[in-house]
């Protein structure tokens, strides 16, 4: 510690200085420490399962034939769904539905068997809650992957009995069979699509507050504004010695999240992991300067603070990860366009799970690195002018 | 009683008093109530755009593809020669699936055989990767089958024989809740009570680290019995304040924003209000803990900046319980947001009734109790602490 107060003013200075700080005062190591790496651990523990699988459904069955019994195991068989137990009344479905202690109701109508061979075409009705959307959705797909497969052997059979080849059979009942490729996430895995990028959601929200704070201590009285250029030799130095500590410390939580999505949640890396890296450090610069910039025009940490989690809390919503950009309208659409995450979100979804071609990798790097020259100009110009201002008014 | 009251009244005052936490409570409410609603509002993603590869390039590919691009969720945004070409088009994020035609597509289709297609689409966006497989899906099963019943009657097969045959036992959906799945229907009911519960919870935190909160002065009783009554009427009257304070921006969070986003509600208006009643206390409760946890304002505000997302997905809402760990879902039960998400969201949107959710109803409750209790602890010993003959020193 002696040895650098002994140290020249200038860029180091301000930077040990900031380290210092970081040292002594619990609050801003909470926020560049314990609750990034918290928060993210939190999230990663919610979604480590990455799939939902085996989702509860009941079933009604009316008819209790060999066929009816066929199709609930077919149910029960997908990756989706289990048909945990039999209900008597569809009230009771319905009850269950609500309470949540199902996902989905199968109902099998009496004289199933009996109508489908004597070609009545009986309705097997599935009945399921896309109030939450995406556990309604998981059991519609094991639902609509089943019952079709049932029918098709129902279909065949009909033939054969006919007196059809079955490979004659088979190829008449699909005449235009559909093979869909799932591309860049062929298992459908929520921790790459969602924990992936909710990680980096949650740093973004972090930096920028965390900076609102810490830049607007230092420029909330005309006093320590002073202290700051005199340590720093100059404002530019000053402000590059502040920030980098942080900017050093938040792509360390960044690096963390990502190594633990790599080793241990196998989330592919089939891109540029340089261009990754580009990306990780604008981003984050991108943040910080958007919260000094707010704690600059603001020059009050806490009002500074509040606008910067008015700006960046919802900012999820906005980045078209659940909800794609594509369906969003005007306003939201353009909100989007302004936050680092949404770019970052975009190169770094190409860099690990897409492995975009480099030269199709280029567009969201580009608008990171505008952004960061852009908030670094507006800032130094803010920063000249608040100098001129307390030059003035110094006593 | 008259102390509850003195309490109430004081922290009533401070609540749209103090700027910082009038910002939080009134004006942040106030502007997520417009902002956070806005990418979602067109419920539905439609027309995700789509390359075609029409290698066949007969009257039956570009049938299959002008049927393909007439549903409401793909649009058939490009026609290009070969997959190579259309996968870049899907890097550069300009179409987000590849829609396959091969060559003997008609051909192989009119001589009876199998005509197989593909459908290579975009799985780093779900909700676009749901969209185009349903659509084309859709299209490859209603084509293949108008295909199947021609043939059939074309063997001399009575029509509704050939039906039969070709969908015995159709197979019906039905979504009893937000059937059109609308995701501003989905997403907004619970992020609404989630939001409601972060600026509380900001706003009784930071009322609680501001100066001032300290209606009955502290340090002069000595008795337990005077201290256990100043800390229960303190605890008392300040949740009575955020109650009242919240009755207003509760009900149109839960009763007027859906209404003007159109959101579908089966619950009663009644039912709605005595469920958020135990889940606004909880909140108010747990925002003394966190008062007394953080100790200063922008403490309370930068920490609870970040954690709204990791809170929402805790919920089990947009990722089911079943799929979280067991710890996970314990942590999760002491939040009030979990269980109000759940309970508000089946008694709104669902249609229970008070009884269908008392699990969560009494949950939310409970949680008042322990959180009001530990305020109440907290209290009387700041106040005990505050009375020892050592250096008094008043806070308020």
């Amino acid at each position: 510690m002696q040895r650098r107060d002994r140290e020249r003013p200038g860029f180091s200075l301000v930077f040990w200085r900031e380290l210092a700080w970081l040292r002594r005062r619990p609050l801003l190591l909470m926020l560049t420490v314990v609750i990034p790496l918290g928060l993210m651990l939190l999230l990663t523990a919610i979604l480590s399962a990455g799939l939902a699988t085996r989702l509860p459904i009941a079933v009604l069955d009316l008819d209790g034939s060999e066929l009816s019994r066929s199709v609930i195991r077919a149910v029960d068989a997908t990756p989706d769904t289990a048909a945990v137990l039999h209900v008597a009344e569809l009230s009771e479905g319905r009850h269950l539905i609500v309470a949540r202690k199902i996902r989905g109701l199968l109902m099998l109508p009496r004289n199933l068997e009996r109508d489908v061979f004597a070609g009545r075409r009986p309705e097997v009705v599935f009945f399921y809650n896309t109030q939450t959307f995406t556990v309604g959705n998981l059991v519609l797909r094991g639902a609509n992957a089943a019952i079709p497969t049932v029918a098709a052997g129902i279909r065949i059979s009909l033939r054969t009995a006919e007196g059809q080849p079955v490979e004659e059979a088979q190829a008449a009942i699909t005449p235009i069979p559909l093979q869909t490729h799932a591309l860049f996430n062929s298992t459908l895995n929520y921790v790459h699509f969602l924990l992936a990028a909710l990680l980096p959601a949650v740093l973004q929200t972090l930096v920028v507050t965390t900076m609102a704070y810490a830049v607007g201590l230092d420029v909330e009285t005309r006093h320590r504004f002073a202290v700051l250029r005199r340590l720093g030799r100059g404002l530019v130095p000053a402000m590059f010695g502040k920030m980098l500590p942080y900017t050093i410390l938040f792509l360390s939580m960044l690096g963390i999240a990502d190594a633990v999505l790599f080793r241990f949640l196998e989330l592919p890396l089939r891109g540029d992991p340089a261009l990754l890296v580009f990306a990780g450090v604008l981003f984050v610069l991108a943040c910080q300067f958007i919260g000094a910039l707010l704690a600059l025009l603001l020059r009050q940490a806490a009002v500074a603070v509040s606008i910067a989690t008015l700006l960046t809390a919802p900012a999820f919503g906005f980045m078209g990860i659940g909800f794609p950009r594509l369906g969003m309208n005007q306003f939201a659409y353009g909100y989007g366009e302004l936050l680092p995450g949404t770019w970052y979100l975009m190169a770094r979804i190409d860099q690990t799970i897409r492995g975009t071609p480099l030269d199709l990798s280029w567009k969201p790097i580009l608008v990171l690195v505008g952004f960061v020259i852009a908030l670094i100009s507006i800032s130094t110009l803010r920063v000249w002018k608040m100098r001129g201002s307390s030059e003035g008014g110094a006593p | 009683m008259t102390t509850v009251l003195a309490v109430f009244r004081n922290e009533i005052g401070r609540l749209f008093s103090l700027r910082p936490v009038v910002s939080v409570v009134v004006v942040a409410a106030a502007v997520y109530a417009v902002f956070y609603p806005q990418p979602y509002l067109n419920e539905a993603l439609r027309k995700v755009p789509i390359a075609v590869v029409d290698q066949d390039r007969t009257q039956a590919s570009r049938e299959l593809a002008r049927l393909v691009d007439a549903t409401p969720d793909v649009a058939v945004a490009q026609v290009l020669p070969d997959v190579p070409t259309a996968q870049r088009e899907v890097y550069a994020r300009s179409v987000f699936g590849i829609l396959l035609i091969p060559r003997h597509f008609e051909r192989d289709l009119l001589h009876g055989r199998t005509s197989p297609i593909a459908l290579y689409a975009d799985a780093s966006y779900f909700l676009m990767y749901q969209r185009m497989n349903g659509a084309v899906t859709a299209v490859s099963r209603t084509l293949g089958t108008s295909f199947e019943v021609a043939r059939l009657v074309g063997l001399g097969v009575d029509l509704p024989v050939a039906e039969a045959a070709t969908d015995p036992m159709p197979f019906i959906p039905v979504p009893l809740f937000n059937p059109q799945g609308g995701y501003a229907t989905y997403i907004l009911p619970a992020a609404l009570v989630l939001i409601l519960q972060q600026t509380l919870l900001i706003g009784v935190g930071l009322l609680g680290t501001l100066p001032g909160g300290a209606a009955i002065a502290v340090g002069t009783s000595r008795r337990f019995g005077d201290l256990a009554y100043e800390s229960i009427a303190t605890v008392a009257g300040k949740l009575l304040a955020y109650l009242a304070a919240e009755a207003l921006i509760v009900a149109t969070y839960l009763i007027g924003l859906p209404y003007l986003y159109g959101i579908p509600r089966l619950g009663s208006v009644a039912t709605i209000l005595a469920f958020a009643l135990p889940f606004t206390l909880a909140v108010g409760a747990l925002g003394l803990l966190v008062a007394a946890a953080l100790r200063k304002p922008l403490a309370v505000q930068l920490v609870f900046a970040a954690i709204g997302l990791p809170f929402f997905f805790l919920a089990g809402f947009a990722w089911p319980a079943e799929a979280m760990p067991l710890a996970v879902r314990w942590v999760a039960k002491l939040l009030p947001s979990t269980l109000a998400i759940d309970g508000l969201v089946d008694v709104a949107q669902l249609g229970a009734s008070l009884s269908d959710v008392r699990g969560e109803f009494l949950g939310l409750w409970l949680l008042v109790a322990v959180y009001a209790s530990i305020a109440v602890v907290i209290e009387f010993n700041n106040r005990r602490r505050a009375s020892t003959p050592a250096p008094v020193r008043g806070t308020s």
